[in-house]
């Protein structure tokens, strides 16, 4: 009895570490917000070898991870990203860093992209890769995944503010609108931006669920949660007068 | 009569409660400093600071307020030494672990820990907001228990309608339910459900903290949860205070103890009921909060308040108007007290009502409001009961020398850094920031009046330490 109690009770653990290692947040956006960057060596342009914080620390950055064998959203992504840049031209408060998450990828294509874009003579773009990318991948948040048929990775379009002190302050995923790269850039430049959360399955106790096909709230779990204590509190109440006047002598 | 261990152990709460005391109010100062521009601190240092200075307020008032409580009612009903101590070690031991959590792991996510700031520190160590989170659950294990048990001892007494005193609605109740129990009942009932309120909040924590991400929490439960405990454990504070007035300020000025009447009665019940849904008055700018809780928050605000402060100013004019009493500090202290109760809490009251509350939100007004009723009201409860509770031991007791400056120090101390946060409120500067930009440089010399004139509240308050302390001491050194 006592071993099929304790096997359950490992089962249950694992089953739910599993879980929790397997299950998406569906939050990507918000996951490693106001972590450390990993301050990883890199490889740029002109071919020098710095710290990833050497470049953070002489201006916030803007990071786009992207692969240069990409057949799908890198170039999208890096265009409409240059594009949004060149609409504000006065603004040098940043740098965008565009680095590789392919091992496979060295300086010279790299070089070869930022020739692409035009943006090989431009001070406020560098190009970069590093031997340590899976610590960067890790510390980001980001996770390509190696699909041998299409012979690509499938991943986000990510891009990373980091401010100057190296902490990771917004995340966007997809091919924005510049108002959401203003946004960005205020944050790495410690000023207030607004961030939402958006529903998911994993938020079991909403106050209220939100149905976007009829536009409609509906009172949720998390509000039986609000009344919960006062609740047990009175049961407690009444449990403990029974509990003290049925032991004491008529 | 209560024991020689309840007395040993109520001046090793006193002791605590001062240490602790004077050590936040130094916390308190520097952070003031730091608004002011006279000190550099760094922003999460200053947070760190203000999360210490915040939950240790919080703690020990409350603590304060429990063990004083404790003490009186051994006059009534058998109290649990055991559940005592035990409130006493987790206390200790919370304490120490919170502490480490925001002076070495520089957790600062202020003492309401709104979500989801402790999982989005920046500058803190990565242990500290679970060392924080451990630190609460000590706390709230330590004062549950403690609560629970006084609340069973008065339920072994008196039915749960006799308690709460329901009997004095009608004429001649057949069973008089002293004031301080009534009180005493009622406050119990709103700290045990504040308490299990963090006991939710707390596993919410805790499983979005251990998830790995496979669970979240809403935002909005989560406020609505931190505010049911925050709010409401920070009131019902006070009360301990008031319960402590009630059975010791006719004692005290040597006039006949004070009775349950139907007011008294049908005030305290509102009390009960309504302090429970008075915490939706933090939620005010929330618009995702529906407006009817806005509404029953402004009215709970109210109804929660008003009335038991009514017959509390009523029961203590009534008690002094043009009566010969003798003064003694200790009633001189729970007067003044009442009266920064009062003022202090008619600031909270213009602040939970909605049209005021859009222009003072989040402004200097609420510290005003709410350093009003402790610095200037359950503290002065408190120390009052210290003082009380520190000369019935001793022998001999000589009027102090310099008691009439020790309490006008105190009084200028406190209505002079009070004043500087009003002030400030008026002049719409934004609480909770570490250093003022220069659109609100204003607030930088009402930083620097506030911190000196905390300065001198904190000359008064050493001056009691040493005078009560050192009863306390002997207290606890006289044999068992």
């Amino acid at each position: 009895m006592f071993k099929n109690i304790v096997f359950t009770i490992i089962t249950i653990i694992f089953a739910l570490i599993a879980n929790a290692q397997t299950a998406s947040t569906g939050m990507e956006e918000e996951s490693n917000i106001y972590e450390k960057l990993f301050d990883v060596p890199l490889h740029v342009n002109d071919g020098q070898q710095i710290a990833f914080s050497t470049l953070y620390h002489q201006k916030p950055l803007l990071v786009a991870l992207i692969f240069t064998r990409c057949s799908g959203i890198c170039s999208p992504f890096l265009l409409q990203l240059k594009d949004n840049v060149q609409l504000k031209p006065d603004d040098k408060s940043f740098q965008i860093l565009v680095i590789s998450f392919d091992p496979r990828d060295d300086l010279e294509d790299m070089g070869v992209m930022a020739r692409k874009f035009g943006l090989e003579n431009d001070p406020q773009w560098v190009f970069a890769v590093t031997d340590s990318i899976e610590q960067l991948n890790h510390s980001i948040g980001f996770h390509p995944v190696w699909d041998s048929e299409s012979d690509q990775f499938d991943h986000d379009a990510l891009l990373v503010g980091i401010n100057g002190e190296g902490y990771i302050t917004k995340k966007l995923i997809g091919i924005r609108k510049r108002h959401d790269l203003d946004l960005l850039i205020s944050s790495v430049n410690n000023v207030f931006s607004p961030t939402y959360r958006l529903p998911s399955k994993n938020s079991l106790f909403s106050c209220f669920n939100y149905d976007p096909k009829t536009g409609k709230n509906t009172p949720g779990l998390g509000l039986l949660f609000i009344a919960l204590p006062a609740v047990l509190t009175v049961l407690l109440l009444i449990f403990i007068s029974r509990v003290v006047h049925n032991r004491l002598p008529d | 009569m209560e024991s020689i261990k309840l007395r040993k152990i109520t001046s090793v709460w006193i002791l605590a409660v001062f240490v602790l005391f004077i050590v936040s109010i130094i916390l308190g100062i520097l952070m003031r400093l730091n608004q002011g521009g006279v000190i550099n601190q760094n922003p999460v240092t200053f947070y760190a600071n203000m999360t210490t200075h915040g939950l240790t307020m919080i703690g020990i008032w409350f603590v304060a307020g429990m063990a004083a409580i404790n003490y009186l009612m051994e006059r009534y009903v058998k109290t649990s030494y055991t559940v005592n101590l035990i409130a006493l070690v987790l206390t200790v031991i919370g304490v120490l672990m919170f502490w480490v959590s925001t002076f070495i792991g520089k957790f600062h996510a202020a003492w309401t820990f709104l979500y989801p700031l402790p999982f989005k520190l920046l500058g803190a160590e990565s242990w500290s907001t679970l060392l924080f989170l451990l630190a609460l659950t000590i706390f709230g294990i330590g004062w549950l228990i403690w609560s629970v048990s006084l609340m069973t001892q008065i339920l072994r007494k008196y039915s749960i309608s006799q308690a709460f005193a329901w009997q004095h609605f009608k004429k001649n109740p057949s069973v008089d339910t002293p004031p301080f129990i009534l009180i005493s009942m009622i406050t119990l009932i709103g700290v045990i459900a504040s308490l299990l309120a963090a006991v939710v909040l707390l596993a919410l924590l805790f499983a979005e903290y251990f998830s790995n991400g496979s669970f979240v929490n809403d935002a909005l439960l989560m406020k609505n949860l931190t505010y049911f405990f925050g709010h409401t454990i920070a009131n019902e504070m006070l009360y301990l205070g008031l319960a402590v007035i009630y059975e010791l300020f006719s004692e005290v000025s040597g006039r006949p103890k004070w009775k349950t009447t139907w007011y008294v009665a049908l005030a305290w019940n509102c009390t009960l009921v309504f302090i429970l849904t008075a915490f939706f008055h933090h939620l005010y700018m929330d618009f995702v909060q529906p407006e009817g809780f806005q509404i029953i928050g402004q009215m709970a605000s109210y109804l929660a308040s008003l009335p038991a402060a009514g017959v509390t100013v009523f029961s203590v004019l009534i008690a002094v108007y043009r009566t010969k009493m003798k003064w003694t500090l200790t009633n001189l202290l729970f007067f003044i007290g009442v009266a920064g109760w009062v003022i202090g809490g008619l600031g909270a009251v213009i602040d939970a009502t909605i049209s005021n509350n859009v222009v003072l939100h989040n402004t200097l007004w609420v510290p005003a409001h709410f350093h009003t009723y402790n610095a200037m009201g359950n503290v002065l409860f408190s120390i009052g009961f210290f003082y009380w509770f520190s000369t019935q031991f001793a022998e001999n007791i000589k009027p102090e020398r310099f008691t009439k400056w020790t309490l006008a120090t105190l009084l200028i101390g406190g209505a002079g850094f009070l004043l500087a946060f009003y002030y400030g409120g008026a002049d719409s500067i934004p609480r909770r920031y570490s250093v003022y930009p220069a659109e609100l440089s204003i607030g930088a010399p009402w930083a620097v009046v506030g911190a000196i004139f905390a300065t001198v509240y904190l000359i008064a308050i050493l001056v009691f330490f040493y005078n009560i302390s050192k009863r306390c001491l002997k207290i606890l050194s006289s044999p068992s």
